[in-house]
């Protein structure tokens, strides 16, 4: 048996868990519920930190070369983003729809064909360490540990992604917020902050997403560039990823220049998302191109 | 037209017309759109390939709309300058007012109401003296880490301006610019670099196009993983310079050799198709039919080489991995890169006098007689190829510009969203044996630092 697929076999569970006690929280607004819910979701943060590290001791190199792999740096980024916002705004409501996002997430990784699951050695053109970092860490005899830009791009990417999860999360909750709000009277939706509190966390998190997914795009294409001669090809993942950002950065423009708040803010963030959700599944299933990996 | 040269108003609302929010709104919303046809329409395919996708109309409209080669179409490069003349415009207008602020900043005409216009405010009162009031609201700010002065007033209010994260606002412009400098090292890139490919053989040289120096090939060969799935491939080069080596790299792919402005990447590999290190022949004896021991002739070699039991000699001249005649040039070629039909052409010395150059056929022995006249003929029987190395080269002078805007942009990310410019204007009022605070400002964005910084300056004045 697989470690990495013990530890994801587990998390698996702490999520449900954990977005189980978030609508308990919700439902019963019992204290403890929702105690017990962050708890929770810290236990699954953890449990998929294992993952990670599990996965990249069996295949010798950071956990971010395929599908798979990348579902589990997802569910991670979302998930530390979370717990931070939750930690920083002390408000736990929003909880049950990130932790069911990240339920559907983890059912979504454990149902990709196999193809896209297995230990992979990392192909040559994958193989990019950063001689500077080899050199600092030579002396302590940890130079196999050094990161190069593989990493540094699937990584600033990923916060970028979890960022926009959790606003795309957000703008649903505020939609449905904004709509009890105005029709006033007690509502389910009462746990939930106000509909500008949720209207301002979404736009924080995509303040994080956007400058993330920017880092990401740009390194990629440095790195490009460095490995093979050509900063943009226009290949599909390329391509997506710049859709996705000019909405991000039409979203950030409207907002902080023409005061686009609220619904319309809402209606961008939702549509960001599905560019996202597009640019990371869509593409890798439908689209052929230089990111068919991942 | 108020007395205004045609030309000057032309210009005025060419510059009003890109230095517009709705423009870059509009902009960057129709690339999003655009450029997912892009993707949808598979790119670079001949006409007969969208016919059979989408009909005879479509590719009609395809082929006039340059949805084929859409990111190279004048009109996807005009959005892309569109946006581009957006940004500098945008900055032209902002970035200077903003930049003679932060060098020389003070509050504009404190005027006390503007504390009303503020949504984040609030008033309270302390059973202290104004200067009392005044002590703790300096130390407040500065212990929040905060700028702060006291603005000169004439009706005896104490007016204060505290402000924070100035920087930050430069950030959008930072961001900006970097997006500029990227488009134009990539732009300087294209025109003043160029891209190309090479193979170089094994043990060979070759020269670089516009180059004085060359580059030798000492080895190649690839990496493999214990499961046999190729883990690498390297190159060993050698750059020569006046006839001196000067540089020794291996390089692989994602790791360049880098000489002198130009770039040479690993990008494939493959058996030589017109050259042998070394051959395998056997002496044939048409009459007896008996065959001699295998020997081995190396390539082009300086003197010929003696073939054994017979008088003559051999020298290695040429290989063809799928051997092809041009009747018309009389030439010989090789039809693919495979060894589908090698053969190798020999020089046949009977002492100093070069008597024959047959091709040796591998898969036909025997078909044409290799020395004429004579009972031995030469069978062709194996050989050791040559690997060649397939590179890449590329000359950037646009790279260092790039960088350039990659850090300019790293720093303008972490201005523009993790750099909050705050601004707080304080009014302190003596009534009596109290005083009246009160306290309002704003910042440019997350709203709840902002909330806290107000909560937190407000208890730290209150409870000194």
């Amino acid at each position: 048996m697989i470690l990495s697929l013990v530890f994801f076999t587990f998390s698996f569970v702490f999520y449900f868990l954990s977005a189980l006690l978030y609508i308990g929280h919700w439902v019963f607004k019992k204290k403890w519920i929702g105690q017990f819910a962050t708890a929770m979701s810290f236990v699954a943060l953890m449990s998929t930190t294992m993952i990670l590290i599990a996965r990249a001791g069996e295949s010798g190199h950071a956990p971010f070369s395929n599908l798979f792999e990348s579902m589990v740096l997802f569910i991670w980024a979302t998930n530390a983003g979370y717990l931070l916002m939750e930690f920083k705004h002390k408000i736990k409501a929003i909880g049950a729809v990130v932790m069911t996002i990240e339920t559907l997430a983890m059912l979504a990784a454990s149902m990709l064909p196999y193809r896209f699951k297995s230990v992979e050695p990392l192909n040559p053109a994958l193989q990019s360490k950063w001689h500077w970092m080899q050199d600092l860490l030579t002396p302590f005899g940890l130079e196999k540990y050094a990161i190069g830009w593989l990493d540094f791009h699937v990584f600033a990417t990923f916060i970028g992604y979890a960022g926009f999860a959790i606003s795309f999360g957000l703008s649903i909750l505020y939609l449905v917020k904004y709509m009890t709000e105005s029709k006033g009277g007690k509502s389910f939706m009462d746990v939930l902050p106000e509909s500008k509190v949720i209207d301002e966390l979404s736009y924080r998190a995509i303040a994080w997403g956007f400058p993330f997914l920017g880092v990401g795009i740009v390194s990629g294409a440095v790195w490009a560039n460095y490995a093979w001669g050509t900063y943009w090809s226009w290949d599909p993942k390329e391509t997506w990823s710049l859709i996705t950002w000019f909405i991000y950065a039409a979203y950030l423009h409207a907002r902080v220049t023409r005061g686009w708040k609220g619904k319309r803010a809402a209606y961008l963030s939702i549509a960001g998302f599905l560019a996202v959700l597009f640019l990371y599944w869509g593409v890798s299933f439908i689209l052929p191109g230089l990111h068919a990996y991942a | 037209m108020s007395g205004k040269a045609w030309y000057s108003v032309a210009v005025s609302k060419i510059w009003l017309f890109f230095n517009s929010l709705k423009l870059t709104l509009g902009v960057l919303l129709t690339l999003a759109i655009v450029s997912i046809l892009g993707t949808v329409v598979e790119q670079n395919k001949t006409a007969g390939e969208y016919v059979s996708a989408y009909g005879e109309g479509w590719t009609n409209f395809i082929m006039a709309a340059s949805l084929n080669d859409l990111f190279h179409s004048w009109w996807f490069i005009a959005l892309l300058g569109a946006l581009s003349l957006n940004i500098i415009v945008c900055t032209f207008e902002r970035f200077p007012p903003k930049w003679k602020s932060l060098l020389n900043h003070k509050p504009d005409n404190f005027d006390s109401k503007i504390i009303d216009r503020f949504t984040t405010k609030q008033t309270f009162s302390l059973d202290q003296s104004a200067s009392a009031v005044r002590e703790r609201v300096f130390k407040a700010f500065r212990k929040k880490r905060f700028a702060i002065i006291e603005v000169p007033s004439s009706n005896g209010e104490h007016h204060f301006y505290a402000w924070k994260g100035r920087i930050g606002r430069l950030g959008s412009d930072a961001t900006h610019i970097s997006l500029l400098l990227i488009l134009l090292g990539a732009i300087v890139g294209s025109f003043a670099g160029y891209k190309g490919f090479d193979a170089v053989f094994v043990g060979t040289e070759m020269s670089v196009k516009n180059e004085d120096f060359k580059l030798r090939l000492d080895k190649f060969w690839i990496d493999y993983y214990d499961t046999g799935q190729i883990r690498q491939y390297n190159s060993v080069l050698t750059v020569v310079e006046d006839g001196r080596d000067v540089l020794t790299k291996q390089i692989w792919v994602n790791e360049p050799l880098y000489y002198k402005g130009v770039r040479f990447y690993q990008s494939s590999y493959g058996n030589a198709w017109n050259r042998l290190a070394e051959a395998q022949l056997q002496v044939k004896n048409t009459k007896s039919g008996l065959v001699g021991e295998p020997f081995k002739i190396s390539w082009k070699t300086d003197k010929p080489e003696p073939i054994p039991g017979t008088k003559y000699s051999a020298r290695l001249i040429g290989y063809s991995a799928d051997f092809a005649y041009d009747e018309r040039s009389n030439t010989v070629f090789s039809k693919s890169a495979e060894a589908n039909n090698p053969a190798v052409n020999l020089e046949i010395y009977d002492g100093e006098k070069v008597i024959s150059a047959p091709w040796v056929f591998l898969n036909y022995p025997g078909i044409f007689p290799a020395i004429p006249g004579a009972d031995e003929d030469l069978l062709f029987v194996g050989y050791r190829g040559i690997m060649y190395s397939g590179l890449s080269i590329n000359k950037d002078p646009g790279t260092n510009i790039v960088w350039a805007g990659t850090i300019v942009m790293g720093i303008g990310f972490i201005l523009a969203f993790f750099v909050y410019y705050r601004r707080i204007w304080i009014v302190v009022k003596e009534t009596g044996n109290s005083s009246e605070v009160r306290i309002g400002g704003m910042i440019n964005k997350n709203q709840f630092a902002f909330d806290k910084d107000m909560k937190d300056v407000t208890d730290l004045i209150k409870s000194e």
